[in-house]
């Protein structure tokens, strides 16, 4: 729900990055068109305009341009903005070109060149105490900058999750004070602090235990009919979401990858509690109405 | 369990996470040179020894130890493992070793020590690709005619690098092929390279490309295409496209498709095949994979696939090296 209590509804990105987690050899197969920044900023207009609220998007080179091109487009709408950080599949292709430690090399020149001193000194911090919650800090201050400087206050930035990643490294090894920092730094620059899950069972379990608020959080991960991403089993991650005190949760993958269809998707969710919104992802203009259209007369 | 990583990049991170959401394991050590990754480490794994030598492991009482390093000093690790006594157990990320030779020496070794052994061919795992061997193993497609394999991605295309890069991958065919060749092993069992069967050699300088042609015992011609610099391949994807007398079978990462010639069509993706693991990080697969290691060391178990499988793999590798003055 967003401030006055209505269900979100979001455009994701996928699409742009030509990712499908239902068959890349068909994502292949449809083109490059997709990967256009003005068809892309012309897609989410389009779904913003057909009842989308927001954004969501992991933050690249890609969006951020997707972003700077939607400015000229949305005029005083403001949509939201939801991003996700890092942009895991561009960082794990460095760490295979370069290396873990020419990553850490590259991301630091990055900080050092974008001029933002803020970012800069958290992370010579996080680098000098080997502090990875400054470094962190250091990382999601960097990005904000990017989104803020992309969107030139024409979009609210609403969220900022860590990536699927981040998240569930940081689930496996229990690394609590990550979390709580995470949420403490992000509360104080007044953006919701989000994290994007695929064993969303287990986050909340550890979540409970650790006493972290779910009223301070979102969290975002995949609802499907076909319990697609959803571990360790469907039940299991019904029962979490059933389990938690507040409406939190963003559901993704809500058609499982393109697996099920638009109504499956809807019949699905709309038998769920505590849920805050939905993302879809979008291919092409009539594709962008159609989907928003149906999904503002069901969930809104 | 006890258990030491030695290796701190992106796989060994991975293993560390998952075998830590693992019932009855307890990370205890964590070995690598490098004095950064180390100091960055300490906070993400409180309570476990981090190290800088393989000797320093040996006061741990471990269970088990992963090898998560380069594959150019998997051989002089493992060795080092079983001859100073600091672990009967030993997982290796793939490939086994770098050689053919190297990897016949750590069999050796194994069958002297005992104890579990297992190479990190992950894709055993997935669940499209045990699908399609169910399928075979039916005789669904009646008798295997032909196959063809690919690995592509696009790790490398368009980049500027030091071709340390890469051969700290161990090359195109350590670091992508190997897992088609394992799978193709493991669907076929015995493959020949063909007498002129290397097809093409990438000439870009890094030997990005490669294609060649093997035969299975059955007389069945297959042919591999392998690239780490394809374009549209941000995720690597492996693949195989299997013929036989009734139909063909088409799989990867993602789907299986199976085509008989009386017209029958059936396709199954990953949603169809049960493919929810205990804790999710990178790909399933990876999970049953460590899921799969713990408990055969528990059971006192071979691991699957063992060092003596994943050698095959590397046979047919050095076969392809030798053959054409290929030296990754």
């Amino acid at each position: 729900m967003n401030e006055q209590g209505q269900f979100t509804l979001l455009v994701g990105d996928n699409p742009f990055h030509g990712i499908s987690h239902l068959s890349q050899e068909r994502s292949r197969a449809r083109g490059q068109a997709i990967y256009d920044v003005e068809s892309a900023a012309g897609l989410v207009a389009t779904s913003l305009d057909n009842g989308a609220d927001g954004f969501m998007f992991s933050v690249s080179e890609t969006t951020l341009a997707i972003l700077a091109r939607l400015g000229e487009r949305v005029g005083s709408k403001r949509p939201r903005l939801f991003a996700i950080v890092p942009y895991a599949y561009e960082y794990v292709r460095l760490a295979t070109q370069v290396g873990m430690q020419g990553l850490a090399r590259k991301f630091a020149k990055q900080i050092v060149f974008s001029g933002d001193v803020k970012s800069l000194l958290t992370g010579l911090k996080g680098v000098f105490y080997a502090d990875l919650a400054a470094l962190l800090e250091a990382y999601v201050r960097f990005e904000v900058s990017r989104i803020r400087s992309a969107s030139r206050k024409k979009m609210i930035l609403d969220s900022v999750f860590l990536h699927e990643v981040l998240t569930e490294m940081a689930l496996a090894l229990k690394l609590k004070w990550l979390f709580r920092s995470y949420v403490k730094f992000m509360i104080k620059s007044g953006i919701t602090p989000g994290f994007e899950t695929r064993n969303f069972a287990y986050l909340v379990r550890r979540f409970k235990e650790w006493d972290i608020d779910f009223a301070d959080v979102l969290i975002a991960t995949p609802l499907n009919r076909v319990g697609f991403q959803m571990n360790p089993s469907r039940s299991e991650c019904e029962k979490a979401l059933a389990e938690i005190p507040t409406p939190d949760v963003i559901a993704v993958s809500t058609m499982a990858a393109g697996y099920l269809t638009l109504p499956e998707a809807i019949s699905y969710i709309q038998t769920l509690p505590n849920l805050r919104g939905l993302v879809a992802g979008v291919s092409k203009e009539q594709h962008a109405r159609e989907t928003f259209r149906l999904l503002r007369e069901f969930l809104k | 369990m006890k258990i030491a990583i030695v290796g701190l990049g992106k796989m060994g991170l991975l293993h560390a996470s998952i075998l830590s959401t693992l019932p009855g394991v307890e990370l205890v050590g964590l070995c690598d040179k490098s004095t950064l990754i180390r100091r960055f480490c300490r906070e993400m794994f409180r309570g476990a020894k981090l190290c800088a030598r393989l000797e320093e492991l040996c006061s741990l009482d471990l269970g088990a130890v992963y090898v998560t390093t380069p594959i150019p000093s998997h051989f002089f690790i493992t060795k080092a493992v079983y001859l100073k006594g600091i672990a009967q157990n030993v997982f290796v990320e793939k490939t086994l070793s770098s050689s053919y030779y190297e990897s016949k020496q750590l069999c050796d070794l194994v069958e002297r020590h005992g104890g579990t052994n297992m190479v990190g061919y992950m894709k055993r795992f997935g669940v499209t690709f045990a699908k399609a061997r169910n399928l075979l193993n039916q005789e669904t497609i009646g008798d295997i005619t032909s196959f063809e394999a690919y690995a592509y991605s696009s790790d490398f295309q368009g980049v500027k690098r030091n071709p340390d890069v890469s051969a700290n991958r161990g090359g195109v065919l350590k670091d992508l092929g190997a897992h088609t060749i394992d799978l193709a092993l493991w669907y076929f069992g015995h493959l020949e390279l063909v007498k002129d069967g290397v097809e093409s050699i990438g000439d870009t300088g890094f030997k990005d490309d490669v294609q060649f042609r093997v035969r299975t015992l059955n007389g069945a011609e297959g042919r591999f295409d392998v690239s780490w610099s394809k374009n549209g391949y941000h995720m690597p994807e492996f693949g195989l496209l299997i013929r036989g007398t009734e139909g063909y079978i088409k799989v990867n990462d993602d789907e299986v498709n199976l085509q008989l010639n009386n017209g029958e069509h059936s396709a199954w993706y990953r949603h169809d095949l049960d493919d929810n693991v205990g804790f999710l990080l990178g790909s399933p697969e990876y999970y049953r994979e460590d899921e799969h290691f713990i408990k055969a060391v528990l059971g006192s178990r071979c691991g699957w696939p063992d060092f003596d499988t994943a050698s095959k793999v590397d046979s047919l590798i050095q076969e392809l090296q030798v053959r054409v003055g290929l030296d990754e």
